[in-house]
């Protein structure tokens, strides 16, 4: 294996980026603005399966954060490396395989993943006590990044431009932002919708950071995840072994 | 001596256009074979399939007996590319830029190379600036630094040249000579005959996709032979093939303006093969 120089480049371009303050407050500024306006706004006054509406709101920021940072950084990072500055031109010519290319991406999206989902967790320990930080929590958190990294690489690889890579987010990352029981219960959806929302991989993780306990239902959300994880990975390997320009 | 390089029937296909035409080739080690062609011909289209950046649409080529496609890490292992569009990571420094490329080859004593190159290449001074803030031609230095940090058995060099000071573009050539005595075998495509002429071991010229002509230089002189006639009539520059001096001369008595006669070159030979500006 070597999939360090990737990942370690990327972990360059990221601190190189992170030095410029702007972009800091763009990664967390919609988690942010969600968090002001829903849970500051509904916070005391809506109850929800027994805590306040921040309660439950929280845990389900903290996974869409985690969601969308990982693959967004992925997903533009490689077509815009694919496509523009033609750079990933190099790892294809260099002696690595194409599962050192996926493992390295997906793991410094991960990294980019898990910062930002981590600011929000530390600020919203001030805020909520109802966070349940045990070691299925981080685990849960750690395995969402893995999962939207690898469909980041997938992305990145089949974007034929950059508003293919906006046409997927919008497809697929921003309903699930949404519908997935970020902000609401999935139960108060309708039967069909409720079914598709119930086979995506955010519903899942929602679901075990709000309750991150092991019993028969974590256990199934928990394979669910993995297999997202397994099969994304999978599949990113063989897009990459089949490149050609 | 067993090939370095075995082309056979190579092709390359996008939708409707043929990039590359049935492209047989083979080219022994220590050789450096210049890749000629006008615009679109390709050239870089056959380097990217002898780098396994791109599989061929039929045909085979083979690196040191390694398949392109079938054996793409074991090629990868021997090559070095600089490519023609600069690729380098523009938000990273030099040295970081050479240093992942070091770490995807699993070079030992990394650093020692890289500030070797950084030195010859003369960049050390802005070894930690970052890659965007250089000039276009410190980029192509880099990109040509960064091809050689693996050490390569056989060196890919895509218009290396363009956009190089007359000094630096000189030292290029001297590297590219010694990296010969070194035993590498070179590829080079450029757009500047004189350039191919003077370093090429042996050249092929493309022309849509099919290799039109394959020797080297001097031989490829010698078979357009005789001489050229250079006239300027109203700005525009005129080139007459002629047989010999005398049919040189007696042409150059019937211009009213000044003249220019020399022996056929290796940019006439393209020219009358490309079939761009040569009338015999
Ligand atoms: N990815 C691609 N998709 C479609 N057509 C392509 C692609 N790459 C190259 N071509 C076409 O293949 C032909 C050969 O291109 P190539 O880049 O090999 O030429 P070249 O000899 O390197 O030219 P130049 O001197 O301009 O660099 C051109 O007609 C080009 O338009
Ligand atoms: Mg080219």
């Amino acid at each position: 294996m070597n999939w360090f120089p990737i990942f370690y480049r990327e972990l360059l371009l990221f601190r190189r980026r992170l030095l410029r303050l702007g972009y800091v407050v763009s990664a967390l500024f919609s988690p942010m603005l969600y968090l002001l306006a829903f849970g500051l706004g509904l916070g005391k006054r809506v109850a929800m399966s027994g805590g306040t509406y921040l309660d439950y709101l929280l845990p389900g920021l903290i996974a869409m954060t985690s969601m969308t940072n990982s693959y967004t950084w992925i997903a533009t990072s490689m077509t815009v490396g694919r496509l523009h500055f033609r750079t990933f031109q190099v790892y294809i010519q260099a002696p690595v395989t194409a599962a050192d290319i996926v493992v390295g991406q997906i793991l410094a999206g991960m990294v980019r993943g898990l910062f930002a989902s981590g600011i929000l967790l530390g600020l919203g320990l001030f805020l909520s006590t109802g966070l349940h930080l045990n070691l299925m929590f981080f685990l849960v958190l750690v395995l969402n990044c893995l999962v939207f990294a690898a469909f980041g690489v997938i992305v990145g690889m089949k974007s034929r431009s950059h508003e293919d890579t906006a046409t997927f987010t919008n497809f697929f990352i921003m309903p699930m932002a949404f519908f997935c029981g970020t902000f609401f219960p999935v139960d108060e959806m309708p039967w069909l919708l409720r079914d598709i929302i119930k086979a995506l991989p955010l519903t899942h993780t929602n679901r075990l950071l709000r309750f991150p306990f092991w019993n028969l239902e974590s256990l199934e959300s928990l394979a669910l995840l993995s297999a997202y994880g397994v099969v994304c990975l999978a599949l990113g390997i063989i897009i990459i072994r089949r490149y050609s320009e | 001596m067993h090939a370095m390089i075995v082309t056979d029937n190579l092709g390359k296909q996008y939708q409707d256009l043929v990039a590359l035409d049935g492209l047989s080739l083979q080219i022994p080690p220590g050789e450096i074979f210049g890749l000629l062609g006008p615009n679109g011909a390709g050239k870089t289209t056959c380097i990217k399939i002898l780098t396994t950046l791109a599989r061929p649409s039929r045909g085979t080529a083979r690196i040191h007996d390694f398949d392109v496609v079938r054996q793409p890490l074991a090629v990868k292992k021997l090559i070095g590319v600089c490519p023609q569009e600069i690729n380098l990571d523009r938000e990273l420094t030099a040295y970081e830029n050479l240093w992942i490329y070091g770490r995807l080859h699993r070079m030992p004593d990394l650093a020692a190379r890289i500030a070797e190159l950084l030195t010859f290449g003369n960049l050390e001074e802005r070894a930690h600036s970052l890659v965007r803030e250089f000039s276009g031609g410190m980029q192509r230095r880099l990109l040509i630094l960064r091809a050689l940090v693996s050490r390569p058995r056989v060196l890919f060099l895509d218009e290396p040249t363009v956009g190089l000071d007359p000094q630096v573009r000189r030292q290029l050539w001297n590297l590219i000579q010694e990296l010969k005595l070194s035993g590498i075998t070179i590829i080079l495509t450029t757009h500047y005959i004189e350039e191919a002429e003077m370093l090429c071991d042996r050249v092929g010229i493309l022309n849509r996709g099919r290799l039109i002509a394959l020797d080297t230089p001097a031989a490829l002189v010698a078979k357009v032979g005789g001489y050229v006639v250079e006239t300027l009539n109203s700005g525009r520059r005129q080139y007459l093939l002629v047989r010999d001096k005398e049919e040189a001369y007696a042409r150059a008595q019937t211009e009213p303006t000044g003249v220019i006669i020399r022996q056929v070159n290796l940019e006439d030979v393209f020219i009358q093969l490309t079939g761009e500006r040569l009338t015999n």
